[in-house]
């Protein structure tokens, strides 16, 4: 007991005074978080830009580009032509064209006399029906609520605007939680590696070995000074995200923190895996470099696993970066509770301990 | 009557003594590793005395890291064994590690601990330890005590890792390599300490290849070359054994005519490359006929030199080879 403290201590001595890793492994999250948030995070978590041929040029046709712009979710470009626009959509420039032809203000001001509304075109492109559906959602949104004003339409049923601002997250609220489970990839998984690998070479742990020293006991030292230090790291970031950016936990921490410890386990383990495997510490990086970028890519860290292509999926779901990314998000995000995370914990907890089996068939003390 | 008894007492102490400093404490037996077909030890046998201080000799690669690291345990031997005190290094090897003391030869520490703190670190591996203070007097750190280990000299970080190796107070310590890259002042410090070692009754295996450093430290000596054992006795007795006294060295044009065994008073021949070296029992003799014969036939002796032999020789004389050619 005595030695396990007393490498726990080791450890984060060690930790805290390598000021460089300690500086470089908070600022490269913290970096990455106020980058993308500050040029991805304003609005919506979705914008869609329109191209709006105005042929009508009336205070009518303005008023209708008015309530469009209005909303976060627009941008609005506009076209001389029709043909310029429908080029732009063809390049994916704008995701959906908006005519307004000619005689749009005539028959709006007489629309009572007709029976038959006004069709307004709307083109769309059919290779990215995600975005156009939104995108025609959100033109539908605006014409209905021209057409509202126009016939003096009283609602009788209001939606409830809290239900849709709950549901409309900022990128910034999707990114924070990623990078968090990136940090505890990177940190564990190429920190273990690296340190490990170069211990042993350095014959550090040889000469622990000449000691009466138990491998277990080195192990369980390490996870717990490296739990601790995570932990802490997850917290720091979280206090910046949550002061630069107004990003808050909604679910307990019990649950967050949880979800810190289950990751930082399986990426360690993982580590210890590669430490095994990597005869040197300078094919420690590329090996943990070749698992980690995939997993950064793959697993929700940056981009919803959803938008994923659809043979990559089975993949995805089996890496355990994305079960911690999920878990992680759906506890800040929609306030989820341990017990309806149970599909991840079990994922992450059959990491945990296939990959510390793997590590301890394939650890070397030399 | 009185006599008698004092007779007893003396044949008592003397035979107390003789056993007490001939107690086996290291005992190995057909010391076999091999890496492929190469035999990295192959075949050694040796007793290690309580309280002696006890000497691998050898140039690199001769085995005798290899056969220290099998009796601490580093590395499992492929044929034979040993045993340290009763304790056999197949099957004993975590209550060996608890009477052992290590200091290995390419071990480095965690940079970023002080002194103090690796030696805390260290003595909580074990059930018992010494008081460091003492310990890190002893190893003549204190000054250093509170520094980094990344800002420690050579000497001082050597002195650690001894320190290292006898904070749980083992009866056998193993030294590899102890002076090797070290200044002179810092070897002779590190001498120093380990003749007080010595003195406070702990045994001492240590390898070297600096035959200075085997002589001065050294009770008894074993020589190793290409996983061999290929002498083991006191130094003393390693240079009497070369059956002469001096050596006398120079070059000579390797072609030259030249009948060594001719010239007066040589009893051995050695010498490896260019370099000829003749044991004598008669220097002036020796020397003397030397520069006659190479006046009269005409060649030209350069770097000559004359010295009393030394272990080096002893090796020399063994293997044809000199220490430090490896």
């Amino acid at each position: 007991m005595k030695a396990y403290w007393q490498l726990t201590l080791a450890q984060l001595r060690i930790f805290l005074r390598n000021r460089q890793v300690l500086f470089w492994t908070l600022a490269f999250p913290i970096f990455l978080m106020v980058m993308l948030g500050s040029f991805l995070g304003n609005g919506n978590g979705m914008s869609v830009t329109i191209g709006y041929v105005d042929l009508d040029h009336s205070s009518q046709s303005k008023q209708l580009a008015g309530v469009l712009k209005k909303n976060e979710a627009i941008s609005l470009e506009k076209a001389f032509s029709k043909k310029d626009a429908l080029a732009q959509l063809k390049q994916g420039d704008v995701q959906l064209v908006v005519e307004v032809p000619k005689g749009y203000e005539k028959r709006m001001k007489d629309s009572s006399q007709n029976e038959k509304p006004f069709s307004l075109p709307v083109f769309y492109n059919e290779t990215d029906m995600a975005v156009s559906q939104i995108g025609q959602q959100l033109v539908y949104n605006a014409v209905d609520a021209v057409s509202k004003q126009k016939a003096d339409y009283k609602p009788a049923v209001v939606i409830n605007p809290k239900g849709v601002e709950a549901l409309n997250l900022r990128y910034i609220d999707f990114l924070v939680p990623g990078i968090v489970a990136m940090m505890i990839l990177s940190n564990n998984m190429n920190g273990v590696a690296g340190q490990i690998a170069s211990w042993r070479e350095r014959g550090i742990l040889r000469r622990m070995q000449g000691t009466t020293l138990k491998a277990h006991t080195f192990i369980a030292a390490q996870i717990t000074a490296r739990l601790m230090l995570n932990g802490l790291q997850a917290l720091i970031v979280l206090m910046v995200a949550r002061l630069v950016f107004d990003v808050e936990v909604r679910g307990s921490w019990l649950t967050l923190i949880s979800f810190v410890i289950l990751g930082t386990l399986a990426f360690m383990a993982i580590g210890f895996i590669i430490a095994g495997i990597a005869k040197t510490p300078e094919s420690a990086g590329p090996i943990a470099g070749f698992l980690s970028f995939p997993m950064l890519f793959l697993g929700g860290v940056f981009f919803p696993i959803k938008n994923m292509p659809e043979f990559l999926q089975p993949i995805v779901h089996i890496l355990p970066i994305a079960h911690l990314t999920t878990a992680m998000r759906e506890t800040m995000n929609v306030g989820a509770s341990f017990m309806s995370l149970g599909t991840e914990a079990l994922v992450l907890g059959g990491w945990i301990i296939g990959a510390f089996i793997v590590a301890s068939l394939t650890f070397k003390w030399e | 009557m009185k006599g008698y008894l004092a007779l007893f007492y003396d044949v008592v102490k003397k035979w107390g003594i003789t056993l007490s400093s001939h107690e086996t404490i290291i005992k190995a037996e057909h010391l076999v590793k091999r890496y492929g077909d190469f035999y990295a030890v192959n075949g050694v046998d040796f007793e290690v005395h309580r309280g002696e201080v006890f000497g691998l000799l050898g140039p690199n690669g001769a085995g005798k890291t290899t056969t220290l690291e099998m009796l601490v345990g580093l590395r499992k031997p492929d044929e034979g064994t040993a045993w340290i005190g009763e304790f056999d290094i197949r099957k004993d090897l975590e209550r060996i590690k608890e009477v052992i003391g290590v200091q290995l030869q390419s071990t480095t520490l965690f940079e970023l601990l002080t002194v103090e703190e690796i030696l805390k670190m260290y003595a909580s591996f074990y059930p018992k330890h010494i008081s460091i203070p003492e310990l890190i007097e002893d190893m003549i750190l204190t000054d250093k005590r509170k520094s980094r280990i990344k800002s420690l000299s050579g000497g001082q970080k050597q002195r650690l890792a001894i320190a290292l190796a006898l904070v749980h107070d083992p009866w056998i310590i193993f030294l590899d390599e102890p002076t090797t890259g070290l200044d002179p002042q810092a070897r002779r410090t590190l001498w120093d300490i380990v003749l007080n070692l010595k003195q406070k009754g702990k045994t001492i295996m240590l390898t070297t290849h600096y035959m200075d450093e085997a002589h001065v430290l050294c009770d008894r000596i074993a020589i190793m070359d290409q996983g061999k054992m290929i002498a083991l006795d006191t130094p003393e007795n390693l240079v009497k054994n070369l059956q002469s006294d001096s050596a006398v060295e120079f070059r000579v044009d390797e072609n030259a005519p030249f009948h060594l065994e001719d010239i007066k008073g040589v009893t051995q021949i050695g010498g490896h490359k260019d370099v000829q070296v003749l044991y004598t029992d008669n220097l002036q003799e020796t020397l003397t006929s030397l520069i006659e014969t190479a006046s009269e036939k005409g060649l030209k002796l350069t770097d000559l030199q004359t010295r009393t032999a030394t272990l080096e020789d002893v090796f020399i004389h063994m293997t044809g080879r000199s220490l430090r050619e490896g």
